[in-house]
């Protein structure tokens, strides 16, 4: 017989999961409290930008990053075939502007780096810069260009990832509510307020911001907090923006649709998603020494999203050590639309009794913080 | 116990613990963090911050606004005198500080500070009013030159920015506070409690911190570890330490306590 693997939260790293669970021959069923894809998976700029995202220095999240970026373009396709729904992807590269003469050396030392990974980036001067993206604001004094960086179009990612997940056989239940687990030193036993009862052999935990709410249920520490996200978008009408372009202080992603991407204020607000001005304005006060042309544009929409931050910054992923049939896969931040083939991936292996790399593993360990 | 509070140009500063805002995993660490350590000197650099609005900044906007920090921004990036000039002017005149941390490094690599170009920015610098700390290698020859350039504190390196490899030169570092007749704050290469210890028993006046504490696994907790450190080694430094012996001598049982 089959296993019967339990996801629960169906967000962009539980729905990819269970597709890369579904596709190696489990019996898969997500459960999700409200609606797969609804917080922070559904807000995200959809940037897949390690380069840009890990600025110092290397460490296992980083080349978990890399890796991920790397296995995109094959994971889409694969996404797009098996639910016939299609999303943009758009290979864009991006650029890192800086503001001042200070910043080279900062560039220099990142390129070098990023280097030995195999990244061919570059420094670029002003001149180079303008003729690859004309749009870009005179004060940007030099940037790294990344041609490796690409995007997704989130919510629709997000979309037919689950559609996929559904065609493929994946036991989906949205709106079931606060859902609890009710024993799972065992075989999992999870139930929601109405009373139905779910179990399986094996159970991933893919809650994000939520996740810390199950601390007392696993008796182990879970540093996970929801840190707001605030985004504007905007309608480029006939601006053209070629790449995402990020600084110190925000980021903005042309998208296909004609629209322009502008994030990110965070805050920490609880679980609020609620937009405030302060959130916003910032980034409108922002942007146009990027882009000029936004200083006579205003947003034609704000939302916000919850990103499950931890406390050292890496995700938690991985088995339980006395119990090897829970699985953790949270705490992916502002990176989980990027992390999400790789994470599944992973996960699939853990189910599949492959184990993580040493160096990861000890990284990404659920019990780390206890 | 009477506390002697570290004064740096007039200023009366409540903590030893000057603390960098880079490199945080994520806001609400880097508020607990900064919180529990108590610091009074936030430092950050100049041309990542978002001058024409500080309290607009990706990092600055998320500091308490109800405490009131002194802030110390940095001229890290600048290869040369004239870089680092350029961009202290940009924060002078943005209005959050008069204070300055010099640290201008030409090699990549290392990060280490040019001294020459140190001293020129430093002596630019004092001459335009800022209050200037130059962070800087640990020569003592150099340190001294930077005192009577006009720093108000001078800042050397126990090791390159980053590394968590600790004091390599004690024997620099005590002369230089030997030396110094203005506040010496080790800054830089610092990793852990046991080194920020040592340099508050060489009788440094407070240390400067970023890595050690942004890229912990728990930055909260090491903010803590780390300002029970700079008491712990200023108290033990104060308090005069014993002077190192080859051989033992008994802590108890001293012949003139014994009655016959």
């Amino acid at each position: 017989m089959k296993e019967h693997i339990l996801i629960l939260g169906g967000g962009v790293i539980g729905l990819a999961s269970a597709f890369s669970l579904i596709r190696r021959g489990f019996e898969v069923t997500i459960l999700e409290k409200n609606t797969c894809g609804g917080q922070a998976s559904g807000a995200a700029a959809g940037m897949l930008a390690p380069y840009s995202e890990i600025m110092e220095d290397p460490d296992p999240f980083f080349t978990f990053c890399l890796d991920s970026l790397r296995m995109f373009r094959d994971w889409q396709q694969e996404i797009k075939k098996a639910s016939g729904v299609d999303f943009e992807y758009t290979e864009s590269g991006s650029i890192y502007g800086v503001y001042h003469d200070s910043d080279i050396l900062s560039l220099e030392t990142r390129i070098a780096w990023q280097k030995t990974f195999g990244s061919e980036a570059q420094i670029l001067d002003g001149s180079r810069l303008k003729s690859l993206e004309p749009a870009i604001s005179d004060e940007v004094v030099a940037a790294i260009y990344s041609n490796e960086e690409s995007h997704v179009f989130a919510p629709d990612y997000v979309h037919a990832l689950k559609v996929a997940c559904e065609k493929l056989g994946v036991n989906i239940y949205e709106n079931l509510g606060d859902i609890k687990v009710e024993s799972w030193q065992s075989a999992p036993i999870l139930q929601s307020p109405s009373g139905q009862t779910f179990t399986g052999d094996k159970l991933v935990i893919c809650s994000g911001a939520w996740s810390q709410e199950l601390e007392t249920i696993f008796h182990i520490r879970i540093p996970v907090f929801p840190i707001r996200g605030q985004i504007c978008a905007y309608e480029l009408g006939d601006e053209q923006v070629n790449h995402i372009l990020t600084s110190s202080q925000g980021y903005l992603v042309p998208k296909s649709n004609g629209t322009l991407v502008n994030g990110a204020s965070e805050d920490i607000a609880g679980f609020s998603t609620t937009v405030t001005e302060k959130g916003i304005s910032r980034l409108v006060n922002w942007n146009k020494r990027m882009l000029p042309f936004l200083s006579n544009k205003s947003p034609f929409h704000t939302w916000a999203g919850l990103r499950p931050a931890t406390q050292d910054g890496f995700p938690l992923l991985g088995s339980l050590e006395g119990a090897p049939h829970i699985i953790f896969a949270t705490g992916h931040y502002r990176n989980g639309i990027l992390l999400s083939p790789k994470t599944g991936e992973t996960v699939a292996d853990l189910i599949s009794g492959i184990p993580l790399d040493p160096g990861t593993r000890l990284a990404f360990q659920p019990e780390r913080f206890n | 116990m009477n506390k002697r509070n570290l004064i740096i140009a007039g200023k009366e500063l409540s903590s030893r613990f000057f603390l960098g805002t880079g490199r945080y995993p994520n806001p609400y660490v880097q508020n607990e963090a900064i919180r529990v350590s108590e610091t009074a000197v936030l430092t950050f650099a100049i041309r990542r911050a978002n001058l024409e609005s500080p309290g607009e900044d990706a990092i600055l906007q998320h500091l308490d606004a109800d405490h009131s920090f002194t802030y110390l921004p940095n001229t890290s990036g600048a290869k040369t005198a004239d870089e680092a000039v350029r961009i202290a002017r940009l924060a002078k005149a943005s209005g959050l500080s008069d204070w300055i941390k010099v640290e201008i490094s030409s090699n990549e690599k290392t990060l280490l500070p040019d001294p020459i170009e140190t001293l020129k920015a430093t002596e630019i610098l004092v001459n335009e009013g800022f209050i200037v700390l130059p962070y800087t290698s640990d020569d003592p020859i150099l340190c001294k030159k930077l005192e009577q350039a006009g720093a108000s504190a001078v800042m050397p390196g126990g090791s390159p920015i980053g590394t968590g490899l600790g004091i390599l030169n004690p024997y620099n570092l005590s002369l230089i506070i030997e030396e110094a007749e203005v506040p010496i704050i080790v800054d830089a290469g610092l990793g852990s409690a046991m080194d920020v210890t040592q340099a508050m028993e060489l009788g440094a006046d407070g240390v400067l911190m970023n890595t050690p504490v942004a890229k912990a696994k728990d930055p909260v907790k090491m903010a803590s570890a780390m300002k029970l450190a700079i008491e712990a080694g200023r108290l033990s430094y104060e308090a005069g330490r014993i002077p190192k012996k080859r051989y033992a001598t008994a802590s108890s049982g001293l012949p003139s306590s014994i009655s016959y």
